[in-house]
């Protein structure tokens, strides 16, 4: 029998079985109603501006938590499992990855997308005006 | 809008370059179409030699003029000329010149420049060796550098109602790009300052990285070109021969590209590892794995024939995903999936052409071909070098469409929405386990077939021989191979048997290759590049294991990456307390002390190792830093710090600050809500607060404080407390400061952190020990040259007069007639010299006051008796022994600010993993310089 026929018959089968697995792991965004179902999830939402953030270093280092609206405008309570990260107050959209437990999301990764600082700024002027 | 004459503009450097690039395209043009001519008339030698002659000669004008671009916007960088908007974007009169390069390709234009200036030099050498190929092959060269132009082009062709803008030009001004207010002004450039350089791209792996990686994307162009050029001319064994040196450098430029941005990550960047499966990453390692494969059948092909539709599509295939990953990671369709990318500039639809175009021209020309090309009639043999050097290119293959197909989602979700706007977008959960749970396996084939294959041999050659080799090694070796994982598994951990295997296919690429070596050193040592590259790829499978499988964090014990432990419950990052000792993994770590170089902070953290009878073995620091903004007013960035041993690295990165030393904005919302009470307190008294049992012991007009030394200060006061911490058990002293510059009050208080107490001096102390000059009780005292007087226990000797004095409160005049007295006090265990002034300004006398803040004398020279040769001086003193008490202004619950949150992380084995993938591009280009030596013979 012609090797390269089998060889090709293998691969396309391995290809068909390693999309089917993996398949598992893609899913859309979740929004917090479809989390409460349990399991691991990623929500995309914004920063909730009005509601309290709180970060102690002091006192938990891992525990940053902050309020998102998600893309249905539901508000929940994220506690990260992470230092606050930098210009967190800037972020025009959020991605969280954790799961919903007693309504809290815990979330163990967080993705941001922030204006590009270097972009949009206005034109800086200096501080002092030269040639004098 | 254009009637403002400006002033201080160089336009000529932006004329210059504009120049450059519109000739630059012209030429690339003329250049592709002159080549293509060429080719098309190759039986016809004279006619295709005049046509070879005018593309290159073209192709020489299209490079210089894209290095005099890049020299004109170098230049106008170096003088910092904002006008141009490129500049201002990128470099700022702070950045250090060493930045500069890294400002000059830091932008999407100057790294398309980078990648056009490697085409360019590498050009000068195709041109030179490529023989008959060269119309074809630098007809790809002439098609591609003219697509990478335009990216710079920025024309505005008109469409319809809009314009479609047709690449973005680093020579444009900035006032033709921004519409602000300031350019009503004719002297703008006198009000601007740039931007500058992103603080965390300023630092030396930006300067070596991108250029390397250019060196190496802009090399797969010459497989690619060289593939259309046997494809076009219909010569499918000539060039396979002429260009395996090219591919092999190619592979390990880009390699060593990659292997440098990955190095960069671990080494400076927060990210704590070495590879992340980012778009961006994969985006450069799936050309690379391609132009692997592209190699081995390229072999295979030189040595027996078959393969040749492989070569073909690998090589063609690599330069297109080439182009496919900088449409991906500078078309900004990666979105928010991507850590790093490059910032969007409305290229997308010419990066789509730049893929599309090189796809259809490469694979249309296969097909067209493709009868063409026959194998020898005869299948493989079984047992042959070639056919499993052809499945191992086969699964490389594999591994580089799953890793494609995983990173291009977002350009999947892209399509399915523009069908279908209510589609939602698909995400991977978790990239990192999906791209690890496929190529493990990838990993394990490749690791086995690397060490079998090079026993055998091409055409199945001597068979009866190697089988009986084989029979033996590939046993023996097996069985080695899983004693050295049951043997390390004592010391790491292999979490799932898919690890064991792949830990036991890693020991068997590495010895089976270890043993090729030593076999053939010494007849075949030619050839020991290749196993020497194999060799590299088992060490780095090891090498993932230890080092990503194996990596624990110091601050707490949990190993991470499997989940023991529920995820919540891994607390990888721990607080330091300046001077608190932490304990863990048997090292004793203490945050020491904290010192700013520059505009990085760096956090002194020492490790003591404790061996089982808590005794001090090693000792050793590390310097973890912080980054802040250009202007200070915030940390922007966090660097680590990493000691590096033989068999494991600890790495350390500061990863949070106490928010006051966040940023400006935060220290100030923290000093606002700070409340301070007053408190009166005798001297040798004591008061009780938070715990602590404070002492007035005495105030000190020499002020110790720290940060009172750090100023300048015209005078000071300072009060020295006591201070007993009765939670802590531990006794100290504090040094409260006020301090006065011009009329301006500066505190310096002193804390006690642990108990959340500020304490600063009240202002009335200020008044209460420094009297004002009209409260004085002044003395007259008359002397001559060399006499002295005394006044409340000191002695004031006139030591002599200068007749040209200085003096703070004194600026010389025009007919100024002035004359200091140099006069020399002692007593009460002080000597200090003064020089009070005397001044005759239009026929007025006018005296200027010496002051000496230690002691409290005033000291003024009042009058010269010109015929007595005797000077009149008044003396007072501040009126010190006032008594009464201390005031302290102290505030409780202060948020402390004396800490670092800290990651530290050991790394087993990771220079494993360093060292085999070294060897891996060393064994690449090894075999490139071999190979070129043998070419050019």
């Amino acid at each position: 029998m012609n090797r390269s026929l089998i060889i090709s018959f293998v691969l396309i089968l391995a290809g068909i079985g390693v999309f089917i697995s993996a398949s598992k792991d893609v899913s859309t965004y979740a929004n917090f109603k479809q989390a409460a179902n349990g399991g691991k999830v990623k929500i995309v939402g914004q920063l909730a501006k009005d509601m309290p953030m709180t970060y102690d270093p002091q006192n938990k280092p891992n525990e940053f938590e902050f309020f998102l609206t998600d893309e249905q405008k539901t508000v929940k309570k994220v506690i990260l499992h992470q230092p606050k990260p930098q210009d967190f107050e800037m972020s025009e959209q959020i991605v969280v990855t954790g799961e919903l437990k007693d309504d809290v999301f815990n979330a163990s990764e967080i993705l941001m997308k922030c204006p590009s600082k270097y972009k949009n700024e206005e034109i800086a002027i200096k501080n002092e005006v030269s040639g004098l | 809008m254009n009637d403002i004459s400006y002033i201080g503009e160089h336009l000529w450097v932006g004329q210059l370059g504009h120049f450059a690039i519109i000739l630059g395209f012209v030429t690339a043009l003329l250049s592709a179409y002159s080549y293509f001519k060429s080719t098309r008339n190759f039986s016809d030698e004279a006619l295709s030699k005049s046509w070879k002659l005018l593309g290159r000669y073209s192709f020489a004008v299209h490079g210089l003029m894209i290095i005099t671009l890049i020299s004109v916007l170098f230049f106008a960088m170096y003088n910092h000329y904002y006008e141009y908007s490129y500049v201002f974007a990128h470099v700022s009169e702070e950045l250090p010149l060493k930045y500069i390069l890294s400002a000059f390709w830091e932008g999407q234009e100057g790294s398309f420049l980078l990648w056009m200036f490697w085409h360019i030099v590498l050009s000068v050498f195709v041109i030179r060796t490529s023989g008959k190929f060269e119309a074809p092959v630098m007809f790809t060269f002439a098609i591609a550098e003219a697509i990478l132009v335009s990216m710079i082009l920025g024309i505005l062709i008109p469409w319809g109602e809009d314009a479609i803008r047709i690449g973005s030009n680093p020579t444009t001004l900035l006032r033709q790009v921004n519409e602000a207010p300031i350019f009503a002004n004719a002297d703008y450039l006198s009000l601007i300052k740039g931007r500058g350089l992103n603080p965390l791209l300023q630092n030396y792996w930006m300067t070596i990285h991108p250029p390397v990686l250019f060196l190496g994307f802009a090399s797969t162009i010459i497989p690619f070109a060289y593939a259309f050029a046997g494809l076009w001319l219909n010569e499918h064994k000539e060039w396979l021969k002429q260009s395996l040196y090219w591919t092999l450098f190619s592979a390990g430029a880009l390699g060593v590209g990659i292997l440098l941005g990955s190095l960069w990550a671990y080494v400076a960047l927060s990210f704590g590892g070495y590879w992340a499966w980012d778009p961006v990453e994969n985006a450069s390692l799936v050309p690379w794995i391609i132009l692997v494969a592209g190699i081995h059948v390229h072999i295979v092909s030189i040595n027996s024939g078959y393969s040749r539709r492989s070569v073909y599509f690998y090589y063609l295939l690599s330069f297109i995903m080439v182009l496919y990953s900088t449409y991906m990671t500078r078309s900004g369709v990666l979105g928010d999936t991507s850590a790093h990318a490059f910032t969007e500039m409305g290229l997308g639809a010419q990066l789509q052409f730049l893929v599309a175009l090189f796809t259809i021209l490469g694979l249309g020309m296969l097909i067209y071909r493709y009868k063409e090309l026959t194998n020898p009639a005869k299948e493989e043999e079984l047992p042959s070098r070639e056919f499993w050097m052809f499945m191992g290119a086969l699964i490389l293959l594999f591994s580089a469409i799953l890793i494609t197909i995983s990173t291009s989602l977002p350009i999947y979700n892209k399509i399915m929405s523009y069908f279908n706007p209510a589609f939602e977008g698909k995400v991977i959960q978790d990239p990192v386990d999906h791209f690890n749970k496929y190529q493990l396996w990838i990993a394990v084939f490749v690791s086995i077939l690397s060490g079998i294959t090079m026993f055998l041999r091409f055409g199945a050659r001597n068979w009866e021989m190697q089988r009986k080799k084989l029979l033996v090694r590939v046993p023996v070796f097996l069985g080695l191979s899983v004693l050295f994982t049951w043997l390390s598994s004592l010391s790491i951990h292999y979490y799932s048997w898919q690890h064991w295997v792949l830990g036991t296919a890693g020991f068997f690429g590495v010895i089976s290759n270890l043993d090729y070596i030593f076999d053939k050193a010494r007849t075949k040592y030619k050839m020991s590049w290749a196993a020497l590259a194999h060799l590299g790829f088992g060490m780095m499978v090891i090498g993932t294991i230890t080092s990503g499988l194996n990596q624990k964090h110091i601050s707490t014990n949990p190993f991470v990456f499997r989940e023991i432990f529920s995820e919540n419950d891994v607390k990888k990052y721990v607080q330091l307390i300046k001077g608190q000792p932490l304990f863990s993994q048997g090292y004793l770590i203490t945050y020491v002390q904290d010192s700013l170089v520059e505009r990085e902070r760096y956090y002194k953290i020492n490790f003591q190792k404790l061996n089982d009878s808590m005794e001090v073995v090693e000792t050793f620091d590390l310097y973890p830093h912080s980054i802040y903004e250009n202007d200070f007013s915030k940390v922007s960035a966090f660097n680590p710090d990493t000691k590096h041993y033989m068999g494991k690295d600890i790495f350390t990165c500061v990863v949070s600050l106490p928010p006051s030393l966040m940023s400006l904005e935060e220290a100030k919302k923290v000093e606002d809500s700070i409340k301070y009470t007053t408190y009166q307190l005798a001297l040798n008294d004591t008061m009780h607060i938070e715990g602590l049992i404070i002492k007035a012991d005495a105030v000190s007009f020499n002020p110790t404080n720290e940060d009172y030394a750090k100023h300048t200060n015209d005078a000071g006061l300072e009060v020295v407390l006591s201070v007993q911490d009765t939670v802590d058990d531990k006794q100290f002293k504090l040094y409260p400061a006020i301090g006065f510059e011009d009329a301006m009050l500066y505190n310096y208080p002193a804390a006690v952190a642990p108990a959340g107490v500020r304490i600063k001096l009240g202002e009335k102390m200020l008044e209460k020990y420094y009297s004002p000059d009209d409260s004085l009780h002044y003395q007259d005292f008359t002397i001559k040259n060399g006499e002295s007087f005394e006044y409340k226990g000191y002695t004031f000797q006139l030591t002599g007069l200068n007749k040209s004095p200085e003096h703070t409160n004194y600026q010389k005049q025009d007919g100024d007639l002035a004359l200091g007295a140099q006069i020399s006090i002692t007593g009460n265990n002080m000597k200090e010299d003064m020089e009070p002034v005397y001044v005759i300004r239009e026929n007025q006398p006018m005296s200027v006051k010496s002051y000496s803040p230690s002691s409290g004398i005033h000291i003024r020279f009042s009058n010269i008796n010109p015929q007595d040769e005797a000077f009149s001086f008044k003396v007072a003193m501040d009126n010190r022994n006032a008594g009464g008490n201390v005031v302290l202004d102290i505030a409780k619950d202060i948020p402390r600010n004396d800490y670092v949150i800290l990651q530290a992380t050991i790394f087993p084995a990771i220079n494993l993993f360093w060292v085999g993938s070294i060897l891996m591009m060393i064994g690449l280009l090894m075999g490139g310089l071999n190979r070129y030596l043998k070419t050019r013979k």
